[in-house]
């Protein structure tokens, strides 16, 4: 199925080298978790500190439970302390 | 309010957000800022600009040839200088009309706490979670606002915490997790605006606390990337687990009295 990954900031470096748009649509197995997507992508999960699903905050511990549906959207951004 | 002040402050009393009660709060207030680096100079500087009585600016610091890029409120013949004695030269320059004190010694829990009794609202520019945490604890227990703002690279994070009981607080967004070694300015590096834009929020959030005016961004979190240019509000609520509530309004024990080593 279809969703979309949002990556943030640092995080961007993540995607495939020459990739401008910070949004991108992937295919995974249907039934994945958030947790599935975000380890496709190898982001720690000290990395992977604010993570949206469809523009809700998804805590670390429902990462794995909870499941991505068709043209869901996934935005994950790095933590940030630098003043 | 006198004429000289009613000239100088009049382009914020012409809202009808601030008028002059509202300025007149903001005479009054006295704001404890904690770091003078890149989100410091642009938090000192507006909020010394928008008449804050009392600013105590605190930072252990010294001014560096690295930092001049983006830490506006110092310049190049400040290099070695403690860097809240070198904001306090430059605000007084800019308004000797409010009171402006530097402190320059890195103070301990005790100190912080008792400083932040004193203030209205207490504001972060520093640059490591330690820090960030300390910050927190102390607006928990002195039960006044923290608005804090973090900015690396090209991205910067927003919020106002501890506003109420129910707000959420640092620890609830953060936790112990964070590793600071990979996240500061010093490894990192950071575009030189964009400490500006997050600190320049900051202070708008400040003088909103004082002022009284609009939805501050308690229970919120804004998220700027600024290299894509996408700026992004999300809910935050508080984290059920989080331990630092009971701190709220409570004491500080010495560690003899709380039975630590």
């Amino acid at each position: 199925m279809k969703v979309y990954i949002e990556l943030y900031a640092s995080l961007m470096a993540l995607l495939p080298p020459g990739t401008q748009r910070f949004r991108r649509e992937i295919i995974i197995d249907e039934g994945s978790s958030v947790q599935q997507l975000i380890d496709r992508f190898s982001i720690s999960a000290e990395l992977a500190h604010i993570v949206l699903l469809n523009g809700h905050f998804v805590c670390g511990d429902a990462r794995k439970q909870q499941k991505l549906a068709e043209e869901d959207s996934v935005a994950i951004w790095p933590p940030v302390a630098g003043g | 309010m006198n004429d000289e002040q009613l000239l100088r402050y009049g382009r914020q009393i012409l809202l009808p957000d601030i008028d002059l009660a509202g300025q007149t709060r903001i005479k009054n207030a006295t704001v404890l800022l904690v770091g003078l680096g890149g989100l410091g100079s642009a938090i000192a500087y507006y909020l010394a600009g928008a008449g804050i009585g009392h600013l105590i600016l605190n930072d252990f610091d010294r001014v560096d040839w690295t930092n001049l890029q983006r830490q506006i409120v110092h310049n190049e013949s400040r290099i070695g200088v403690n860097k809240a004695e070198s904001a306090r030269q430059t605000l007084v320059a800019l308004n000797s009309d409010i009171q402006i004190d530097a402190i320059s010694q890195r103070l301990d829990k005790p100190a912080l706490l008792e400083l932040a009794q004193q203030c209205d609202v207490i504001v972060d520019g520093t640059d490591n979670f330690a820090s960030r945490q300390l910050i927190n604890e102390i607006s928990l227990r002195s039960a006044k606002p923290l608005v804090s703002g973090a900015a690396i690279r090209m991205e910067g994070q927003l919020s106002v915490f501890n506003v109420t009981a129910s707000s959420p607080c640092y620890q609830c967004l953060y936790g112990n997790s964070a590793n600071d070694e990979q996240l500061t300015c010093s490894e990192n590096g950071v575009l030189a605006p964009v400490v500006g834009i997050i600190g320049a929020m900051q202070a708008t959030e400040t003088l909103k606390l004082i002022a009284g005016f609009g939805q501050t961004l308690d229970g919120r979190l804004l998220l700027l990337d600024a290299k894509n240019m996408h700026i992004r509000t999300l809910k935050l609520v508080q984290d059920p687990h989080c331990e630092c509530h009971g701190l709220r309004g409570s004491v500080l024990l010495s560690d003899a009295q709380s039975g630590l080593p």
